[in-house]
C-alpha cells in the first residue's frame, strides 16, 4: 500500500510540481490545500502519512498550521518547502514541529531523500 | 519534468499573479492619494497581496530555470519587508518603484516565456538590454543579502579552533582505547528538551577507562565528554537549519554541553555548515556518528574524545564557550539573545520606577479580562442575536485585549539574572563547606521572564544546587580515579521553550543511585506492585522522580548541616507544580544528573470545577476531575468509608472532615454530590455539598506554609472578588 501525501502550497505550479515528483516516487497523493486553514482541515480529514507545506500561504500560514497540526497529531510527519533565503522561518516551522525541509527549486532527487528522512524518523 | 506542461502552468500562473499585483499596487495608489503616506497596517492587506504573489513568481521561476524573473521577484519581495513590518512608511517614491519593478518583471517574464500577447506587453526587450535595466533596477531596491542560488557556496572559511582533515581517517584514531568501542546501550524512550540515551543502569558508567592510556600531558578528562565536529556539505542550504537538526539528533543520544559556535550564530550568513556540538554520552561513536549522518546533508563526522593533543584548543574552545556563557554580557550571541527578549541590561534610561504591586494588580486585572473576553467571544459567537456590528466590536475588543495583555506581560519581565547573580556566591560557600570543588556555569542569564516567576525560582534553585553539590558531585579523589576533571562541573540553564520557561540544573557527578533508592521506596512501601516484583527492571527516570519526590524521602544516611533533613525534590516538585510546571529529571550513572524545571511562561489559566463545601468554595482542577453524581444512599458501599460505581470501589473522603470544617448552624445540605477525582491511575470520590460552577480560573500560587498540610495547590480570585482555594487532590486522599 503506497504511503498517502497531502500536498500544501498557495502556488498550483508548485503543488504540481511537488505532486509529480512524489507520485513518481510511487506515494499516492489524497489531498491538496491552498491555505493554512484549509491544511490543518484536510490533515484531520484524511490523516496522511506525509505532509509537504509551504511557509508562506494566505489565511493562516504555513507555521502556524504546522503548529495546529502538531498540537492535534504529535507524530504528524510535515515537511517544510522554503524558498531560499528563509532560514529565520524555517527555524521557527521545526520549533512548530516540522521534521525537515527542502528548499526551492525542487530537485527530485533532494525532495526524495528528505521524505524519506522524514518517514523514517 | 515534462517542460511543455510545466511552460504552461507557468505561463498561466505568472499572468494571474502578475494581475494580482497590479490590482494590488492599484489599491495601494489610491490609499496612498487619500493619505499621502502609508503605515504598514492601512498597507497590509494589498501589500501582503503583492509579497505572495512575488513570492510564488519567485518559486515558479526558480523551478523553470527563469533566473532573471526570479532575482527579480526576490528583490521585489524583499522590497515589501521593511513595508509589511512597519520599519517602514509607504511613500509615492517606493510605490512608483514597485510599479517600475513590476514592468520589469513582466518584461523579464514575457522575454522567458515568449507570451507577449497573453501578457499585454508588446514592447520586446533583448536579453542583454533586459539585464543590464533589471541591475538598474535592483541596485534601486537595494536588495542586497541573501545569496541567490545561482552564487558559488562559500568559500572555506578561516579560523576555527579545529580544523577537519581534509580527508576522513578509514578507521577512528587509533589512539583512542578499544574499551571504548562496546556495544552502544539500548536508547530508551527520551523525554523533549535534552533527551538522554539510557541503558541498563546496572552497568557502571566511565568505569571502562582502566585500560585507557593517557597521552602525553597528563590533563585528566571526563571520560563521557566526546566532541563531535560536523561538517555539512557544500550545497547544503540553510546550513543553520540543517545544524539544529543534527542537534537534535545528537539530544537523543547524550546530554548536550555546549556548542562551538554557538547556536545562535548558525543562522548568520558567516555560518559555513562546520560546528562542534560537546556531548556527555555513554553512547559509542558509530551510534553517535549514526545520529549525527540521519539529519541529513552531512559530508563529515568525527567523534573524538578531548584527547591531549588538542588540550590547548580544546582549553581554549571551552574557556571560549565558558567565557561567554559565564557573567559578562558582552558576546554578540548575549546581545542577540537581549534583543530577543526586548531587554537590555544596559540600556538608555527610558525607565520609570513602578511600585511593584502595581505591576502585580496590573497582571491580576489582565487575568479577568482575558478570561472575560472568552465569555464574550463565544457568548457572541453562539447567539443568534448578535449583529455584525456587535460581532465586530467584540473581535476588536478581543484582539487590543491581547495586546494588552502582551502588554502588561512585557513590562513585568525581568532578567533571569537577577536570580543567577547570588549563585556563584552561594556555590562557592557551599563546595567550600562540603568539600567539592565546582566550577559553575550560568547559561541563559539574559533570559526575560516575569518578576513572579523570578521570586518562585530562587528557593527551588537554591535546593537543587545544594543537592548537587552535596550528594551528586562526587570530591576530587573520587572524581580523578574516574577519570573526571577534579572540579565538578554544576550548570544552571534558564531557555524559552515556546510557552514554556524552562530552568535546568546539571551536574556531572556521580549520577542518581537508582539501587539506593529501590531499597530505601521498598522500605518506605512506595514501590507498586509492578515495581517491587523480584525480577521487575530498573527504575526509569520517571519513576525514579515520582519516588524521590515524595515527602519526606532521603537516602542521605546522615543529615548534613547543610542539606538539612529530606530537603531536596520534594519541596521543589511542590513548588514546580504550584506554579503549573513540572519537574524532569534525567540521570545517568557514573555520567551526571539533568533536573528539568518546566514552567508556563505566563499567566496560569485552567478550568476547573467549583464546589461547595460547608458554607466555603472550593475549585477543583478541572485535570483531576472525572465525573460528578448526586448523592444517593445506594451508592455507599459496605465497609469501610468508599462507594460502589459501576461495580468498582472507590474510596470516599468528605472534604469537610480532611479540612475540618464545621457545618453552620451544625445543619445538613438537602443535597450532596460526590465528585470522582482521577490522578495517576488512582481513584477516589469527594464528598462535597454543592456543585457550583465549571469555569477558567486564573492561578495564583501559593506561599507554602512550613508545616502546613498539602491539601491546596493554589489559590484563586473569583468574579465575585472573593478568594477560593484549589484543592490538590493527591495531597487530599
Amino acid at each position: 500500500m503506497s504511503r498517502t501525501v497531502l500536498i500544501c502550497d498557495d502556488a498550483i505550479f508548485m503543488r504540481t510540481m511537488v505532486g509529480d515528483i512524489l507520485t513518481q516516487a510511487g506515494f499516492q497523493i489524497v489531498g491538496e490545500a491552498e491555505t493554512g486553514v484549509q491544511a490543518v482541515e484536510k490533515y484531520k480529514h484524511l490523516r496522511p502519512d506525509l505532509v509537504t507545506m509551504d511557509i508562506v500561504m494566505p489565511d493562516m500560514g504555513g507555521i502556524d498550521a504546522v503548529r495546529e497540526i502538531t498540537k492535534h497529531d504529535p507524530a504528524a510527519r510535515i515537511l517544510m518547502c522554503s524558498a531560499m533565503g528563509q532560514q529565520a522561518l524555517v527555524v521557527e516551522a521545526i520549533q512548530a514541529g516540522a521534521k525537515d525541509f527542502v528548499v526551492k527549486p525542487f530537485q527530485p532527487s533532494r525532495v526524495l531523500e528528505a521524505v524519506n528522512r522524514v518517514l523514517a524518523a | 519534468m515534462d517542460a511543455a506542461r510545466y511552460a504552461a502552468l507557468f505561463a498561466a500562473e505568472s499572468r494571474e499573479h502578475l494581475a494580482e499585483i497590479d490590482e494590488a499596487l492599484l489599491d495601494l495608489e489610491q490609499r496612498l492619494a487619500a493619505r499621502g503616506l502609508l503605515d504598514a497596517e492601512a498597507a497590509d492587506a494589498p501589500l501582503a497581496a503583492v509579497f505572495r504573489a512575488m513570492h510564488s513568481l519567485k518559486g515558479m521561476a526558480g523551478a523553470m530555470g527563469h533566473e532573471l524573473v526570479e532575482q527579480l521577484a526576490h528583490a521585489l519581495e524583499s522590497r515589501c519587508e521593511p513595508l509589511r513590518d512597519g520599519s517602514e512608511l509607504l511613500t509615492d517614491a517606493v510605490l512608483e518603484l514597485l510599479f517600475d519593478g513590476t514592468a520589469l518583471l513582466r518584461q523579464a517574464i514575457v522575454h522567458a516565456t515568449g507570451d507577449a500577447v497573453a501578457l499585454h506587453d508588446a514592447a520586446s526587450s533583448d536579453g542583454p538590454e533586459l539585464s543590464r535595466r533589471a541591475t538598474q533596477l535592483m541596485a534601486r531596491l537595494g536588495a542586497a543579502g541573501e545569496r541567490t542560488p545561482n552564487a558559488p557556496p562559500s568559500a572555506r572559511p578561516s579560523a576555527h579552533p579545529f580544523a577537519l582533515p581534509a580527508a576522513l581517517p578509514a578507521a577512528l584514531p587509533a589512539a583512542l582505547p578499544a574499551a571504548l568501542r562496546h556495544a552502544a546501550p539500548a536508547a530508551d524512550e527520551t523525554s523533549d528538551l535534552f533527551p538522554v540515551a539510557r541503558g541498563s543502569a546496572a552497568a557502571a558508567g566511565a568505569g571502562h577507562a582502566e585500560s585507557w592510556e593517557p597521552a602525553t600531558d597528563s590533563t585528566p578528562h571526563n571520560a563521557n565528554l566526546r566532541h563531535v565536529d560536523v561538517r555539512l556539505t557544500a550545497d547544503c542550504p540553510l546550513k543553520g537549519v540543517r545544524a539544529l537538526l543534527v542537534l537534535s539528533r545528537l539530544q537523543q543520544v547524550g546530554l548536550v554541553r555546549s556548542t562551538y559556535p554557538e547556536q545562535a550564530q548558525w543562522t548568520s550568513e558567516q555560518f559555513d555548515g562546520q560546528f562542534r556540538v560537546m556531548l556527555i554520552t555513554g553512547a559509542d561513536d558509530d551510534s553517535i556518528a549514526q545520529a549525527v549522518r540521519s539529519a541529513g546533508d552531512v559530508a563529515q563526522v568525527q567523534v573524538y574524545r578531548p584527547a591531549a593533543a588538542r588540550t590547548a584548543q580544546h582549553r581554549g574552545t571551552d574557556a571560549h564557550v565558558a567565557g561567554q556563557n559565564s557573567a559578562s554580557a558582552s558576546a554578540p550571541a548575549a546581545s542577540a539573545r537581549n534583543d530577543a527578549a526586548g531587554f537590555s541590561l544596559e540600556g538608555p534610561a527610558a525607565f520609570v520606577r513602578v511600585d511593584a504591586r502595581r505591576l502585580d494588580a496590573l497582571l491580576d486585572l489582565v487575568g479577568e479580562l482575558v478570561i472575560t473576553r472568552d465569555r464574550l467571544l463565544r457568548a457572541v459567537e453562539s447567539s443568534e442575536h448578535a449583529d455584525r456590528e456587535t460581532q465586530r466590536a467584540a473581535r476588536d475588543t478581543a484582539r487590543l485585549v491581547s495586546v494588552l495583555q502582551d502588554e502588561v506581560l512585557q513590562a513585568r519581565l525581568l532578567p533571569m539574572a537577577q536570580v543567577f547573580d547570588r549563585f556563584p556566591r552561594v556555590v562557592r560557600d557551599m563546595a567550600r563547606d562540603l568539600g567539592k570543588e565546582v566550577r559553575f556555569v550560568m547559561e541563559g542569564r539574559d533570559l526575560a521572564v516575569d518578576r513572579s516567576l523570578l521570586d518562585a525560582l530562587v528557593d527551588p534553585l537554591l535546593h537543587l544546587l545544594r543537592n548537587a553539590i552535596d550528594h551528586g558531585l562526587e570530591d576530587s579523589a573520587t572524581r580523578a580515579a574516574a577519570g573526571k576533571p577534579a572540579s565538578g562541573e554544576l550548570i544552571v540553564r534558564a531557555a524559552r521553550d515556546r510557552a514554556s520557561v524552562v530552568v535546568q540544573v546539571q551536574d556531572d557527578g556521580r549520577g542518581i543511585d537508582r539501587e539506593a533508592v529501590r531499597r530505601r521506596a521498598e522500605t518506605l512501601g512506595l514501590l507498586s506492585v509492578a515495581q517491587a516484583a523480584p525480577d521487575a527492571p530498573p527504575l526509569d527516570d520517571d519513576a525514579l522522580l515520582a519516588i524521590i519526590a515524595h515527602p519526606g524521602f532521603s537516602t542521605a544516611s546522615s543529615v548534613s548541616r547543610v542539606s538539612g533533613r529530606g530537603v531536596g525534590v520534594d519541596v521543589v516538585n511542590t513548588r514546580v507544580r504550584a506554579l503549573g510546571g513540572q519537574l524532569e529529571l534525567e540521570t545517568i550513572a557514573g555520567v551526571g544528573t539533568l533536573l528539568t524545571m518546566r514552567l508556563p511562561a505566563s499567566l496560569a489559566i485552567t478550568r476547573a470545577l467549583l464546589v461547595q463545601v460547608a458554607g466555603e468554595t472550593f475549585a477543583l482542577p478541572a485535570a483531576q476531575v472525572e465525573e460528578a453524581l448526586v448523592w444517593h444512599d445506594d451508592l455507599a458501599a459496605p465497609g469501610s468509608a468508599a462507594i460502589s460505581l459501576r461495580d468498582e470501589r472507590i474510596p470516599l473522603v468528605a472534604l469537610e472532615d480532611v479540612f475540618g470544617l464545621e457545618r453552620p448552624d451544625g445543619q445538613r445540605d438537602p443535597e450532596r454530590h460526590v465528585v470522582v477525582a482521577e490522578w495517576g491511575g488512582r481513584r477516589a470520590a469527594l464528598l462535597v455539598d454543592a456543585l457550583l460552577a465549571q469555569q477558567d480560573i486564573v492561578v495564583k500560587p501559593l506561599e507554602r506554609v512550613r508545616g502546613a498540610a498539602p491539601w491546596f495547590s493554589g489559590a484563586t480570585v473569583l468574579g465575585d472578588g472573593s478568594p477560593a482555594l484549589i484543592v490538590d487532590v493527591t495531597g487530599v486522599v
